[in-house]
């Protein structure tokens, strides 16, 4: 399955010709595993746009130089020639001996965006700058590398379908220190991320089992959600259950932990939705697992042939969508 | 699973909920904003490219540069909208206008010049995006060239190599971006890659190959370049004579010649109106032959643009230079080059101050160099008659008129009373004052009325002698003016009259013969050591001009002569280019392999490599995976001896790594311990 959006490009020349110098980049580079250190084979520089001006206005100087054999404006423009040509040498400096050490793709909803995040380590001494790296066709994201250190880059690229989805190819790119060259290399390392189907609001929520019905006012009273304790935020809670005010206090960035009342759970079949396609079926089952998170309500989730148990958090959440991302009828 | 994918692409666009991205970033497609820094840097570029060019572009430039930079500075920190886009067209026609009422022209270096600081100061007026502030700096990079075109004087370089270093930075601090650093490492890294670029640019200088001449021909400018006109009339040798511009440079390869042999003969004037003297207008054929007696002189004259083609050399010359093969020789023993050069040009010639003519004079030089203006000057053709009668021959009547002028109070002054038509008249019965100009004049005009061929020659006399360069340095303040007579049985004779008004004009510098008030008159008599300054100065500019400033297309192949190549063509220079560029590319490489690789390693790395090299020899490499700690535990199982040294070593270098920061008597340590332990093991 290739990861790049069958887009409108796809018959320009230059899409064409993109397509046909990155396969050709990635049969002779072979796959990629992290970690790996950049190394001068796999680095390629052209001069940009603006190098390209550059280049024609040194050309002019040049001209006149000769024209008015004037050895000051000679000496100039090689100057000049020598000052880019240094500046090329930089540009691919700022990618050779970048080490790319880990890599791992977050995952994300169909027709979103996911993340991948992206460890990169510089050995050198000098800071690496205007680095920028892109999946898919997802704009860019820009860093930079202090010397001997280490950092993490988060990178959004585009989710498609439903299922496994490989990131094929991650280009790493550079235009420091002038702007006038940009030098990229491109990893294909082994990127796989789960995409989970849409979710999309069709039907209302399974009413809960297991419980006494009640009525609507006894239930806004006592609160589906009970509010348990606070502890401390850990990468991906959602952002409404941070204590806010607590933090605006001093203290550390918490999230509220709440407990449904014990025993009310809700099941998710996919029975009740037979008569919705597959498709949509699954992503309605995917809001009713996000609605039930929000709302902190234990749920099961009910596949032909594949159930998880009740519960609810970030782990009951994560199967669940997996659940329905691998799902195959 | 591609059947599913099939059908969900066919479902309707689903409702996106809960894809927000992780955390409040900005979007990524957001432009990189360029930092008031960065502005600056540029904007200063600009007004210092500008400055450099204030000498020769329109007056309003640097007030309309200055204005606009001012007014970008002040737009960066408020919320105010650029101009809009039919005031900028309003203000492009109104500058292009400018430059036309200030020049009458676009075209030309001066015009070009103003204009490209016009357009830059509007595109002040918009600059936006990172690729409008570039165009700022390349037209600041072009006003930098234009300021080259303009002077290569060698003062200005170390300000033509602040601009530069200044406008590398701007482009430096644009391509760094938001994370602009501050001013110091900016500067630092601009600085570095301009001294990198340095052997390069020198590489292409000196064997890029050069063409024999322009490739289309540059508009002239119209400027008075001080230099020997092709006339002669009251006046204009004194606007010379203040003048302390350097006219010619003489190095000999033998001896030097005396003070009194150093006349420096220039353009030969035949015609004359009764003020005004002027060359010929077309060539008599050829001259009547000469014998030349030792001793000669061979040298080099390195001239200055400003005498309209004519070469000047030492009196008087024998043949053509060797090396301009545009030179040409007249009738009147005038060298000419038939290309005149803007630049500065030089030659080589041998002179020899003795000789003689063979020949007789040809009929149409004769009459050519008798003829004088009809009811002009009629005391002085009076007086001719007169002195005539009393003269036995040619020789006798020369002396007369010498004599004449000697005893009858003529005296030397560069500023003497206006003269009128019959200008020679006014000065032998008048005013009795003049210079070296009015005396060769007279003298001349004496002489044809007297029926003795005669023609006045411009040149310089004298020269002052740079022990630094060791060259004969003359100056425009050493023009002067003589005469030629041509006397039966020898020929054309050199006779200065100047020298029998003013006889220490001969024998010294003008400079002490003009004692009022002229520049060169005081340099002449402070301290020795501001003299040698001054020479040593001099030197240096006369080694700029000749080494750099004139460095073309031939000097370029006397260079591979010089370095042992036979062959002096292009594909030598072609290949010594391919050679040097590998090497100057290969230093580049090497010097980013020590900044991104291994050879920037910190010591501590440094340190755990070398004990992973030697454990190599004992147990397999490390794997990826494998921490320092566990690795040692791994080679500490396999080779049980090496435990107690190496499990220790392992974890301090865990703890020095990822420790908290340990000082610098921690790390020496396990330097120590490690060259001891590879050592042990090697062994």
């Amino acid at each position: 399955m290739s990861s790049s959006a069958p887009s409108r490009s796809a018959f320009k020349p230059r899409a064409r010709l993109e397509r046909a110098v990155s396969a050709w980049a990635r049969s002779r580079q072979g796959e990629d595993r992290a970690p790996l250190t950049l190394q001068s084979k796999r680095i390629y520089i052209l001069p940009t746009r603006a190098g390209l001006v550059a280049a024609l206005l040194l050309f002019l100087m040049f001209l006149a130089g000769l024209n008015y054999q004037n050895s000051l404006a000679l000496l100039l423009c090689f100057q000049l020639v020598g000052f880019a040509l240094v500046s090329m040498y930089e540009c691919h400096g700022s990618l050779n001996g970048l080490t790319i050490s880990s890599a791992h793709a977050e995952s994300a909803f169909a027709n979103g965006h996911g993340e991948l995040l992206l460890g990169f380590y510089n050995a050198g001494a000098k800071t690496r700058r205007s680095l920028r790296v892109r999946a898919t066709d997802v704009a860019p994201k820009f860093f930079e590398v202090a010397p001997h250190s280490a950092c993490l880059v988060s990178v959004r690229y585009q989710a498609l379908h439903r299922g496994r989805q490989r990131i094929d190819r991650l280009q790493i790119s550079s235009d420091a220190p002038l702007g006038l060259f940009r030098a990229w290399t491109w990893l294909h390392l082994p990127l796989e991320a789960l995409i989970y189907p849409a979710p999309l609001r069709l039907r209302p929520r399974p009413p809960p089992v297991g419980l006494p019905q009640r009525s609507e006012r006894e239930r806004r009273l006592s609160g589906d959600e009970e509010f348990a304790w606070l502890r401390s935020f850990r990468e991906g809670d959602p952002l409404r259950r941070v204590a806010w005010k607590a933090y605006a206090r001093g203290a550390p960035l918490m999230v509220a932990h709440y407990d449904a009342p014990a025993g009310a759970q809700r099941v998710l079949a996919l029975t009740a939705l037979h008569d919705l396609p597959l498709e949509r079926a699954l992503s309605q089952l995917a809001d009713w697992v996000l609605e039930c998170e929000r709302r902190g309500e234990s749920y099961a989730l009910d596949l032909e042939g594949r159930a998880v148990a009740a519960g609810h958090g970030l782990a009951q959440r994560r199967h669940c969508l997996e659940a329905l991302a691998l799902y195959e009828g | 699973m591609e059947a599913d994918v099939r059908k969900a692409t066919a479902a309707p666009p689903p409702v996106p909920l809960g894809v927000a991205p992780k955390g409040a970033e900005p979007p990524p497609a957001a432009p990189r904003g360029i930092p008031i820094s960065a502005q600056r840097w540029v904007l200063a570029g600009l007004l210092g490219a500008v400055l450099l060019n204030v000498g020769h572009v329109a007056p309003w430039c640097l007030p309309l540069a200055s204005g606009a930079a001012a007014w970008r500075i002040w737009a960066a920190q408020q919320p105010t909208r650029l101009l809009g886009r039919w005031p900028r067209i309003a203000v492009v026609v109104v500058l292009t206008l400018a430059v036309l009422i200030s020049f009458r022209t676009l075209n030309g270096l001066d015009a070009g010049a103003s204009l490209l600081v016009a357009m830059a100061a509007l595109k002040l007026m918009e600059t936006q995006r990172v690729r409008d502030w570039l165009i700022v700096l390349g037209a600041a990079l072009f006003l930098l060239l234009a300021a080259c075109l303009g002077a290569q004087s060698l003062w200005l370089v170390p300000l033509y190599a602040a601009e530069l270093w200044l406008l590398s930075t701007a482009l430096y601090a644009l391509g760094a971006g938001e994370s602009a650093p501050g001013a110091t490492p900016l500067l630092c890294a601009a600085g570095r890659s301009l001294l990198l670029a340095l052997p390069l640019a020198v590489l292409l200088f000196l064997f890029f190959p050069r063409l024999p001449g322009s490739l289309w021909t540059v508009p002239k400018e119209d400027e008075a370049v001080t230099g020997l006109g092709d006339q002669l009339d009251p006046g204009s040798i004194a606007k010379l004579v203040e003048s302390d511009e350097p006219a010619l440079r003489v190095r000999f390869s033998g001896s030097i010649p005396r003070r009194e042999e150093r006349y420096w003969r220039g353009p030969v004037l035949h015609r004359f109106d009764g003020t005004t003297w002027r060359r010929a207008q077309r060539d008599l054929g050829e001259p009547p032959a000469i014998e030349y007696a030792g001793p000669g002189y061979r040298y080099e004259v390195t001239l200055e643009p400003g005498t309209h083609g004519v070469l000047v050399g030492l009196d008087l010359p024998r043949g053509l230079p060797p090396d301009l093969y545009t030179a040409f020789r007249s009738f009147d023993e005038q060298l000419t080059d038939s290309k005149p050069s803007d630049n500065v040009i030089s030659y080589h010639l041998e002179s020899f101050p003795r000789h003689r003519n063979l020949d007789a004079l040809p009929a149409a030089m004769r009459a050519l160099d008798l003829t004088l203006p009809r009811a002009r000057n009629p005391r002085s053709i009076e007086l001719a008659q007169q002195l005539r009668a009393d003269a036995r021959d040619d020789h006798t009547y020369v002396q007369a008129v010498l004599d004449y002028l000697q005893n009858n109070g003529f005296e030397y002054t560069l500023t003497p009373p206006k003269l009128g038509a019959n200008s020679i008249d006014d000065l032998l019965f008048d005013t009795r004052q003049g210079f070296c100009g009015h005396y060769a004049s007279a003298f001349a005009m004496l002489m044809r009325a007297g029926g003795v061929p005669a023609h006045v020659v411009t040149g310089y006399l004298g020269g002052e002698w740079n022990r630094f360069g060791e060259y004969l340095l003359v100056r425009q303040s050493n023009a002067h003016a003589w005469t030629e007579v041509w006397l039966e049985g020898t020929g054309w004779v050199r006779v200065d009259p100047t020298a029998v008004v003013a006889p220490d004009r001969l024998h010294s510098d003008f400079d002490d013969a003009v004692t009022a008030g002229s520049a060169s008159g005081r340099r002449t008599h402070a301290a020795p050591w501001i003299a040698s300054t001054v020479q040593a100065w001099q030197a240096m500019n006369a080694w700029w001009q000749d080494e750099f400033i004139n460095f073309n297309m031939d000097r370029q192949l006397d260079l591979l002569g010089s370095l042992g190549f036979k062959d002096r063509d292009y594909e030598v220079l072609v290949g010594i280019l391919a050679a040097g560029g590998t090497l100057w590319l290969s230093l580049l490489a090497w010097r980013g392999r020590q900044s991104a690789g291994s050879g920037s390693r910190d010591a501590l790395s440094r340190s755990w490599h070398r004990l992973e090299r030697a454990l190599r020899r004992a147990a397999p490499a490390r794997a990826a995976h494998e921490g320092p700690v566990a690795y040692g535990e791994r080679v500490a199982a396999e080779h049980p001896e090496l435990a107690a040294t190496l499990k220790p070593l392992t974890r301090e270098y865990a703890q020095l790594r990822y420790g908290p920061p340990a000082g610098a008597a921690a790390l020496q340590r396990f330097e120590r311990a490690v060259r001891l332990f590879a050592a042990r093991i090697t062994r």
